[in-house]
C-alpha cells in the first residue's frame, strides 16, 4: 500500500460511503470525492495505458489537463469513453473501466512496443507505413487502430437527451477561485447581470486546497461565505459543473454544462448535457494557472505526479499520494506542497531542487538537494525509488511518489482562440493571454498573478474596471486580509539534464525528447510542425500539459528564446464536448420541423402514404384495399383523373399576396412574360428567370383585382421566391409601390381535376361556374354554399377540365370532405404526388426536374413566351447571350419506348444509335419518365440536342445503373390531348 | 463570420436568423449596357481579405434585405443598414 | 347541398379538447384569434402606425417596418379585416391571417428559461420590455414573440409549423412539467 486515505480533513464526506466499480472490482469512495480520488484512496495508481509503448501510466493531476486517467464510464449505449478520472464526480454504482489495454491492464500486450522503440521514434508512422499505398487501408491501418485505440465509441443509439440554451448577461467570469469568486462578488454587488462558470462540483478552485486562512476563516470557509452571497444576488447566476470551452466572434462564448453526468439514474426530464451559448458584454477570464511538468529520465511511471495535484489530494480530498514522497522542484510551489503533505503526516523521502541558492524551506528535518536532477525513476508498474545527480554523483533515494512542480502555465486557451497568438514573458518565463481587447480580459494567476492576495485584487479591480466601463458604479471595498501568502516563483527547467531513461513530454502520445530532437533534426522545427511530426499535443488532452514544454525545448534546442518559437494554435474546444451536447434535442423527429398540410387529415382518412417533400409531408399515393404497390394505386388515380374526377391537396405551393399600384408591374419585371395587363378574374402561367436567363421557377399568378396579385411558386421553391422576390422590391427596385406577404399557411388548397370536375365543384359553388361563366384560366373569389368564401382558379396541371380552389386553412378539411361526399357519384378519388406526376408527364408539363437551372425558356419550349417588347425582366439581358440561343442546344422532347414493354428511367443519356456512350456523343437526357397507364407504356421527357427538330428519330436511352440500353422514338413532349380539347370544355 | 449580427429593425440576432447572398456594391445594369457590364454583374465576384459589404437577409426575422459591412478576416462587423435605404441612397 | 363547414385547429391532435390540470408554467393556446397582416404602403409607415395606434380591441405585433400583425380575441376574422381597411384606407393593405397563423400563449415563473432554450434573443425584461415583439427564431422555427407580462409570452407560428414548434416547446418545457391545453373561452 502506497497511496491512502487520510484519517482527516479533505472536503469529503466521511459519513457518505459511495460503492463503485473499476474493471469489474468494486471499491468504495467518499461524496466529494473524484473517481481519481477515490481510487487514489484505494491505492489504485496504474489506470491506463499509454498510446503508443502502451507504458503503465498513472494519474497525473488533479484536474481538466489529465493526460493518463483516462477511463470509460457506464455501461450499454450509455457509455463514455476517455472520461477523465480527475474530473468525473464520484457516485454511488459509478461503472469504469481502463482503456488502451489488452488483455488486461496489468500484462498488456502492446506494451512490446516499448521494446520496439528504438523503431517507433517521430514519424515513424509517416516513414514505415508509406508503401505500397494499398497496404495502408488493408493492412496496416487496422493494426494500429487495434493496438493503439483509446476508449471505443460505442454504436448503439445514445439514449441520454440533451438540449441547447443560450444565455446572456453583462460579465461571464469563467473559474470560481479566488479571482472569479471576487470578481463575481464585486460585478454582482454593483448590479451586472454575472453569470459565474466553473468545471468543476464543487466551486472554490483552488481555495478549496488552500490551507491558509483568509479573513479569519479556512479558504474553504471564505469561498463558501463567498458563494453563499452571491447565490443571494437575483442577478447572477452560478453555474457549476460547466466548461466553457470555447469563445467565439462577439462575445460569444461556448459552454457545456453537465447536468446528470454524476448520477446513477438520469431523470428523464432532464438532459444530461446541456450546450450554453453565453452571449456576454464582458468576459473574465479566471482559469487560474496549470503547474508545468517536469521533463527528467522516467517521469511517467504512475506515482509520478503533479505537486500541486498532490496538495489538492491532501486537502481537498483527504488522500495522500502515497507514504513516501519525493518532491522535484523548480520553485516554490513544490515546498508548498511538501509542507501540506509533511503536516498531513506523510513522510517526505527528499525535496530534489534544480536551482541553487534557495531561499524557500524545507519542512523540518526534510532532506533538501540543491542543483539536483533527477534522471531516473526506479519500480515497473509504480515508482519505488529515485535516482538524483548532483554535481556528477548519482545517489538512489526510496519513495513511492514523486511530486513534480516545473512552474506555471497560466490557463490562457479562451483569450488565444480567435487567432490572436500567445505572448512569452520573460520575466514570468510562461506565455501568457495576448491582449484581446476589453470583450474579454484575463485575471488572477490566468494572468501570472500567482498569489492568493494578488488574485483576490485583480479579480476585485478588473470586475470594478469592467463596472465602470459598462455604466455601473462598484462601491470600493476592503480587500479579504489573507494570513499566509507565498509567491509560488519559478526557474524554467525544460529538460532534466543527464536522464538516463525517456524522459516523457506528452504522456498521452508517448512523446519524449529524443523525439522533438528527431524533428528539429529533420527539418520539422516549426513548432506546429513538430507537432504534427511527434504527435506532441494531439491527444485528447490538446497537449494542456506538454505543449509548453514542448516549445521551451524546441527553444532551448536552438538556443532560442520560447518566443521566437511560439505557441501551438489554441482552437475550441478547450476540452472534449459530446457529439450529443453539440447536436441537442435536434435529432429525430426534433431534427428538422414537419409541415403539415391543413389537409393532412384528409389525406390521413383516405389512406395516403406520406412522402418527404421537403419539410412537408405529402401524401404520395392512396392505398386502396387490394392494391400491393404503389404503381397499382398510382396507375387507378391516373386512370381515374382521366376518366372520371380526382382532388388532390396542392396546398404546399408557395403562396403570395402582392399588393399596390405598381403590383403589375412588379410582376412584370420578375416573370419573363407579360403581366401588365393581365385583366381582373384571369390567371396566367408565369415563367421566372435568373438574372443569367436560366429558368428560375414557374407558377400562376391571378388578378383579383387592380391593385391585388395572387401568385403561386413551385413548393420546392417557395421560400427561395418569396426571398428573391424581397430582394427585388427592397434592393433593385425599392421605389416601387409594391407589398406583400406569404398566404401559404393561410389556404388549403385543392385541385379538382378530371372530365366530372365541373359537376363536383359546382354543387359545391354557388356562382356559375360553367365553360362560359368560368371559362379557362379564370379566376375569381366564389362563395361556397353556406357562406363560406372561397378563390376558385380553372388552372389545370393534368391537362383535364380542372379547378383549384382555395379555403381558409381551418375549413380545408371540412370542404375536401364535402366535395369527396359531393363526388363519391362520379367515382371521385384522392391523387397523390405520383399520380400528379405521371398527369403532368403525359401532358408534357414540366417541374422542377426539368428546371434544374440549366434550361432557358426555349429550351422547355416556351420560347414564344419570353416577352422581348419588355424593356426589361430578370433574366433579360443574359437570355440572348450566344449560347443561351444556339441552334443545337437540348431541347425539350417526349421519348416513347420502340418495343412497348421496355422501361426508361430519369437520369438515363441519350445517344445515336450505333455510337459509342461518351460525353462527346452524349445527345441529351432524360429528366422525367414514368408508366403511362393512359398509354399503357413508359414515357420520357427529355433534352435532346436540337430536340424538336428531331421528332420520329430513334434514338438510344442509355442508363449505365439499370444496365439496359432501351431504343426510344423521339416525339412531341405533350403524349395526351395535344390539342388540349380536354381542356376547353 | 458574426455569431451576433445588429439588424437595424430587430435587434442583436444570432447569425443562424440570416442568409447571405453577397457582394452589396454590385449594381445591376442598365437592361442596354454592354455585355462586360452584364457579365460581371452576374458571373464575376471578388473574395476580398478585410472589409467588405454584403447583402444578408433576415429571413428568421423581419426578412428585410441589409447591408452588412464587415471584415471578413477579423469578423469585425462595423454596421448593419436597410438594404432599400442604402440603394435609395445610392440613387438606384 | 348546405355544408356548414367546420374549422378544424391544427392542434387538435396534440391537445384534448377540455382543459387539463394546469401547472405553473403553461401553455394556453386559444382557439379562433382573428390575425391580420397590416402592410404600409410607401412612405406611409408612420401614418399607419399612428392609426393602428388608436385602433381599439386588438393587439399589434411587429413584423417589419411597415409591417405588422394585428391580433384580436374577440373580433372575427371579416370583422377585424373589415375595421382595418376601414381604418387605413388607401394607406396599407390588409390581409386575413386567421387561419395562415396559430397563437400560443406560454406564461408561468420559468417561461423565460424555457423560451431561451430555443430563442437566442435576450429575454431579460429590462432588454425585451412588455409589450415588445419581434419575429424570432424558436429552435428551427421563425416565430412572432410578444412578451405580454413579466413572466408571459405569446408566440404566433405558421400554421403548417404549428405541431413541430409545439412538439418543440413540450421538450423545451419538460423540465418544469410544462402543461397545455386549449382557452377555456374559446
Ligand atoms: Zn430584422
Amino acid at each position: 500500500m502506497t497511496a491512502y486515505r487520510l484519517t482527516s480533513g479533505g472536503l469529503v464526506d466521511r459519513g457518505a460511503n459511495l460503492d463503485f466499480k473499476f474493471d469489474g472490482k468494486t471499491l468504495t469512495g467518499l461524496s466529494g470525492d473524484t473517481l481519481a480520488s477515490a481510487l487514489l484512496a484505494n491505492d489504485r495508481l496504474l489506470v491506463g495505458r499509454s498510446f503508443k509503448y502502451h507504458r503503465p501510466r498513472g494519474i497525473v493531476t488533479a484536474g481538466a489537463s489529465e493526460p493518463n486517467a483516462l477511463v470509460t464510464i457506464g455501461k450499454g449505449a450509455s457509455t463514455d469513453p476517455n472520461t477523465k478520472a480527475t474530473v468525473a464526480e464520484l457516485y454511488a454504482g459509478l461503472d469504469a473501466r481502463s482503456q488502451n489495454r489488452w488483455p488486461s491492464l496489468k500484462y498488456d500486450f502492446g506494451a512490446v512496443n516499448g521494446l520496439l522503440s528504438p523503431f517507433l521514434g517521430a514519424g515513424f508512422y509517416y516513414k514505415t507505413f508509406m508503401w505500397p499505398a494499398a497496404f495502408w487501408e488493408k493492412v496496416y491501418e487496422p493494426i494500429i487502430r487495434r493496438a493503439a485505440g483509446l476508449g471505443r465509441v460505442v454504436l448503439e443509439r445514445d439514449p441520454e437527451a440533451y438540449e441547447k440554451c443560450w444565455a446572456h448577461c453583462d460579465l461571464l467570469v469563467v473559474g470560481s477561485g479566488p479571482t472569479g469568486l471576487m470578481a463575481a462578488l464585486v460585478a454582482g454587488r454593483a448590479g451586472l447581470r454575472v453569470i459565474l462558470a466553473d468545471e468543476d462540483f464543487r466551486l472554490g478552485g483552488s481555495l478549496l486546497a488552500e490551507t491558509t486562512r483568509i479573513d479569519g476563516v479556512s479558504a474553504q470557509a471564505f469561498a463558501e461565505a463567498s458563494l453563499a452571497e452571491l447565490r443571494s444576488l437575483p442577478n447572477v447566476t452560478i453555474m457549476p459543473r460547466t466548461t466553457v470551452f470555447g469563445w467565439y466572434d462577439d462575445n460569444v462564448f461556448g459552454a457545456v454544462e453537465r447536468v446528470q453526468k454524476h448520477v446513477a439514474m438520469p431523470q428523464a426530464k432532464l438532459p444530461v448535457e446541456r450546450l450554453w451559448r453565453i452571449a456576454a458584454k464582458r468576459a473574465l477570464l479566471a482559469t487560474g494557472a496549470e503547474e508545468r511538468p517536469l521533463v527528467f529520465g522516467g517521469n511517467d511511471k504512475p506515482g509520478v505526479m503533479m505537486a500541486g495535484a498532490m496538495r489538492t489530494y491532501a486537502n481537498r480530498f483527504g488522500v495522500a499520494a502515497g507514504r513516501s514522497v519525493a518532491i522535484f522542484s523548480n520553485g516554490s510551489a513544490g515546498y508548498q506542497a511538501a509542507h501540506d503533505l509533511a503536516a498531513q503526516g506523510v513522510e517526505i523521502a527528499a525535496i530534489i531542487d534544480s536551482r541553487s541558492d534557495v531561499a524557500d524551506v524545507a519542512p523540518a528535518g526534510v532532506r533538501l538537494i540543491q542543483s539536483g536532477s533527477v534522471i531516473d525513476t526506479q519500480g515497473r508498474q509504480r515508482v519505488s525509488g529515485i535516482v538524483v545527480e548532483r554535481s556528477g554523483f548519482e545517489e538512489t533515494i526510496a519513495c513511492d511518489a514523486i511530486g513534480m512542480s516545473g512552474g506555471w502555465n497560466p490557463v490562457i486557451h479562451l483569450a488565444c482562440q480567435r487567432g490572436a497568438k500567445a505572448v512569452w514573458s520573460p520575466e514570468l518565463q510562461t506565455f501568457l493571454a495576448p491582449d484581446v481587447g476589453n470583450g474579454l480580459v484575463v485575471a488572477g494567476s490566468a494572468a501570472g498573478r500567482y498569489t492568493l492576495v494578488g488574485c483576490l485584487a485583480d479579480g476585485a479591480q478588473k470586475a470594478a474596471a469592467i463596472a465602470a466601463d459598462l455604466g455601473f458604479s462598484a462601491p470600493a471595498e476592503a480587500m479579504p486580509v489573507v494570513e499566509e501568502d507565498i509567491d509560488p516563483s519559478f526557474t524554467a527547467l525544460w529538460y532534466s539534464p543527464g536522464a538516463k531513461a525517456k524522459a516523457f513530454i506528452d504522456f498521452q502520445n508517448d512523446v519524449h525528447v529524443r523525439d522533438i530532437g528527431l524533428a528539429l533534426r529533420e527539418g520539422f522545427g516549426h513548432v506546429e510542425h513538430a507537432k504534427r511530426y511527434t504527435t506532441n499535443g494531439m491527444a485528447t488532452d490538446q497537449g494542456k500539459l506538454s505543449g509548453i514544454n514542448a516549445t521551451g525545448l524546441l527553444a532551448a534546442m536552438q538556443g532560442i528564446s520560447p518566443a521566437d518559437v511560439g505557441t501551438t494554435t489554441f482552437r475550441p474546444f478547450y476540452t472534449p464536448v459530446t457529439l450529443g451536447a453539440l447536436a441537442g434535442t435536434s435529432r429525430d423527429e426534433h431534427a428538422a420541423p414537419v409541415r403539415k398540410s391543413p389537409l393532412h387529415g384528409w389525406a390521413q382518412k383516405n389512406g395516403a402514404v406520406f412522402v418527404d417533400s421537403g419539410l412537408w409531408y405529402r401524401p404520395a399515393y392512396f392505398a386502396r384495399s387490394g392494391e400491393k404497390t404503389w404503381r397499382e394505386s398510382t396507375d387507378r388515380e391516373v386512370r381515374n383523373v382521366r376518366e372520371n374526377v380526382g382532388l388532390c391537396d396542392v396546398s404546399t405551393l408557395g403562396k403570395i399576396e402582392i399588393f399596390g399600384p405598381d403590383a403589375a408591374e412588379f410582376l412584370n419585371r420578375i416573370y419573363c412574360n407579360a403581366f401588365l395587363k393581365l385583366p381582373v378574374g384571369k390567371a396566367r402561367y408565369g415563367l421566372m428567370l435568373r438574372e443569367d436567363g436560366m429558368v428560375y421557377d414557374d407558377g400562376t399568378t391571378s388578378r383579383l383585382s387592380s391593385e391585388h396579385f395572387f401568385m403561386t411558386t413551385t413548393t420546392a421553391l417557395a421560400g427561395g421566391v418569396m426571398s428573391h422576390m424581397e430582394y427585388c422590391a427592397q434592393v433593385l427596385w425599392p421605389d416601387l409601390r409594391v407589398r406583400f406577404c406569404s398566404s401559404t399557411d393561410q389556404w388549403a388548397q385543392m385541385a379538382i381535376a378530371g372530365p366530372k370536375a365541373r359537376l363536383v365543384v359546382q354543387a359545391l359553388v354557388e356562382d356559375d361556374i360553367s365553360d362560359a361563366a368560368f371559362p379557362f384560366l379564370a379566376a375569381g373569389i366564389v362563395a361556397l354554399k353556406g357562406g363560406l368564401k372561397a378563390r376558385l382558379f380553372r388552372i389545370s396541371f393534368s391537362g383535364e377540365l380542372a379547378y383549384e380552389l382555395a379555403v381558409p386553412a381551418g375549413s380545408g378539411e371540412a370542404v375536401a370532405d364535402a366535395i369527396m361526399e359531393e363526388g363519391r357519384a362520379h367515382g371521385i378519388c384522392a391523387y397523390g404526388l405520383e399520380a400528379l406526376n405521371v398527369l403532368r408527364m403525359e401532358k408534357g408539363h414540366v417541374t422542377h426536374a426539368e428546371f434544374d437551372g440549366r434550361v432557358t425558356p426555349d429550351d422547355a419550349g416556351f420560347g414564344r413566351m419570353v416577352s422581348a417588347q419588355k424593356p426589361d425582366f430578370i433574366g433579360k439581358r443574359l437570355s440572348t447571350r450566344y449560347g443561351l440561343t444556339a441552334a443545337d442546344r437540348m431541347q425539350m422532347v417526349g421519348l416513347k419506348p420502340v418495343e412497348a414493354d421496355q422501361h426508361i428511367r430519369a437520369g438515363a443519356h441519350l445517344l445515336r444509335e450505333g455510337a459509342k456512350p461518351s460525353t462527346l456523343n452524349d445527345q441529351g437526357y432524360v429528366s422525367s419518365a414514368c408508366f403511362s397507364p393512359t398509354l399503357g407504356h413508359d414515357i420520357a421527357l427529355a433534352f435532346l440536342k436540337s430536340g424538336r427538330e428531331r421528332y420520329g428519330e430513334r434514338i438510344v436511352v442509355w442508363d449505365k445503373l439499370a444496365g439496359a440500353d432501351v431504343v426510344a422514338e423521339v416525339c412531341n413532349p405533350v403524349f395526351v390531348d395535344p390539342g388540349n380539347a380536354k381542356l376547353n370544355v | 463570420m458574426a455569431s451576433l449580427i445588429h439588424c437595424p429593425h430587430c435587434g442583436v440576432r444570432p447569425k443562424e436568423e440570416f442568409s447571405i447572398r453577397g457582394d452589396a456594391s454590385l449594381v445591376r445594369p442598365d437592361p442596354e449596357a454592354s455585355d462586360e457590364a452584364w457579365h460581371d454583374y452576374v458571373h464575376i465576384r471578388s473574395n476580398p481579405r478585410g472589409r467588405y459589404r454584403e447583402h444578408w437577409q433576415h429571413v428568421a426575422g423581419c426578412r428585410r434585405w441589409l447591408v452588412v459591412e464587415r471584415d471578413t478576416f477579423t469578423h469585425e462587423v462595423f454596421s448593419v443598414t436597410d438594404g432599400a435605404a442604402t440603394a435609395r441612397e445610392a440613387g438606384r | 347541398m348546405t355544408m356548414p363547414y367546420i374549422s378544424r385547429h391544427p392542434l387538435e391532435n396534440r391537445l384534448p379538447l377540455e382543459p387539463g390540470i394546469r401547472a405553473v408554467d403553461h401553455m394556453d393556446v386559444p382557439r379562433g384569434t382573428a390575425i391580420a397582416t397590416v402592410m404600409a404602403m410607401d412612405g406611409e409607415d408612420a401614418a399607419v402606425a399612428a392609426g393602428l395606434a388608436v385602433a381599439g380591441d386588438m393587439s399589434l405585433r411587429f413584423v417589419a417596418p411597415g409591417e405588422w400583425l394585428a391580433v384580436s380575441q374577440s373580433d372575427t376574422p371579416e370583422g377585424l379585416c373589415r375595421n382595418l381597411s376601414l381604418l387605413l384606407a388607401e394607406t396599407a393593405s390588409v390581409f386575413d391571417q386567421s387561419d395562415g397563423r396559430v397563437v400560443l400563449r406560454l406564461s408561468g415563473p420559468n417561461v423565460r428559461r424555457i423560451l431561451a432554450k430555443g430563442i437566442g434573443i435576450d429575454l431579460h425584461p429590462a432588454v425585451f420590455e412588455i409589450g415588445t415583439s419581434s419575429n424570432v427564431l424558436c429552435g428551427h422555427i421563425s416565430i412572432n414573440l410578444a412578451r405580454t407580462g413579466e413572466n408571459e409570452f405569446e408566440l404566433i407560428v405558421m400554421r403548417s409549423f404549428a405541431e413541430s414548434l409545439f412538439d418543440d416547446l413540450r421538450l423545451m418545457g419538460r423540465e418544469f412539467d410544462l402543461s397545455a391545453d386549449f382557452s377555456a373561452q374559446g
